[in-house]
């Protein structure tokens, strides 16, 4: 119990540094210690698998394109936020997020659910429960977001297609003049 | 036994930090980072009630989140690096100007 809530306090941390900081590299730092934070909470709540499909998925393969893409656009770069367009934008989000969030929150922490008597199984969370429910009573969701991950890198590569460069106009260099020649403009 | 409902409130509170950081920063790095903090606070109230009512359901619903974010993340990271390209800055406001 009191490991969720240092967990807890630390992953908020994390999180708050991640909206906080200025440089997009820090942010992507401080979302990898929250995405080990929640993995470990898994663990706390007997999700085995699920903890280690977060750190592989998240921080090995998510976290790794963001920091590809954070360097790829704004390597040396320390650009400052730009100006509001619309006045008073920034405070009315504060305002807007604090109050759902908090309010959230705190009907969540004052209702305490439903408890099970029971024994919880030995084999819960594991990978043999995840799988006979994934391709049992969940197997077109799984479908769905096999397509869904399809369609996703079809869509990056037409996103991303390489313009139609015109190479033939890098060949039309001026003709430099030889070393030779200059070579023979030099003894004259 | 863990009482879950402070898990649940932990998940509330990581959403509403990445709600702030989606209304507030213009970055849209930043902006999307945020969103997959929403994301994980989803997933983390799911595994929370799953383990509360002894139901794989949740951790179901929880695998299927990852993987949804897995291709939003490739989606948006593509989309991000395709209005860079044209623009020349990271900003969200340059999206706006699409609608000409």
């Amino acid at each position: 119990m009191v490991g969720i809530f240092i967990i807890g306090i630390l992953m908020l941390v994390g999180a708050v540094s991640v909206v906080v900081v200025r440089q997009p590299v820090h942010s992507a730092l401080a979302l990898i210690g929250v995405t080990i934070g929640l993995a470990m909470i898994y663990l706390i709540l007997q999700a085995e698998f699920l903890a280690v499909a977060q750190v592989i998925v998240y921080a090995g393969a998510i976290m790794v394109l963001f920091l590809f893409v954070v360097t790829l656009l704004t390597a040396g770069k320390e650009e400052m936020e730009a100006e509001d367009t619309l006045s008073g934008q920034r405070w009315a989000g504060i305002i807007t997020g604090l109050v759902v969030g908090l309010g959230l929150a705190v009907v969540i922490a004052t209702h305490s659910p439903v408890k099970l008597s029971t024994a919880l199984s030995g084999s819960f969370g594991g990978l043999h429960d995840l799988g006979h429910q994934l391709w049992g009573p969940y197997f077109a969701m799984l479908a769905g977001v096999a397509l869904m991950l399809l369609t996703g890198v079809i869509g990056v590569l037409v996103l991303n297609r390489p313009d139609q460069v015109n190479y033939k106009s890098r060949l039309d260099l001026p003709s430099g003049v030889s070393l030779v020649d200059a070579e023979q403009e030099g003894k004259k | 036994m863990i009482s879950v409902q402070y898990v649940v409130a932990l998940a509330a509170l990581l959403f509403m930090v990445g709600a702030v950081g989606v209304l507030v920063r213009k970055n849209p790095l930043i902006m999307f980072m945020s969103a997959e903090m929403m994301w994980n606070a989803a997933a983390l109230a799911f595994i929370a009630f799953a383990r509360n009512y002894h139901d794989m359901s949740g951790q179901v619903m929880a695998f299927l989140i990852i993987g949804t974010a897995a291709a939003e993340v490739g989606i948006g990271l593509a989309l991000i690096v395709a209005v860079y390209h044209r623009r020349h800055r990271l900003d969200i406001d340059e999206i706006s100007r699409l609608k000409g």
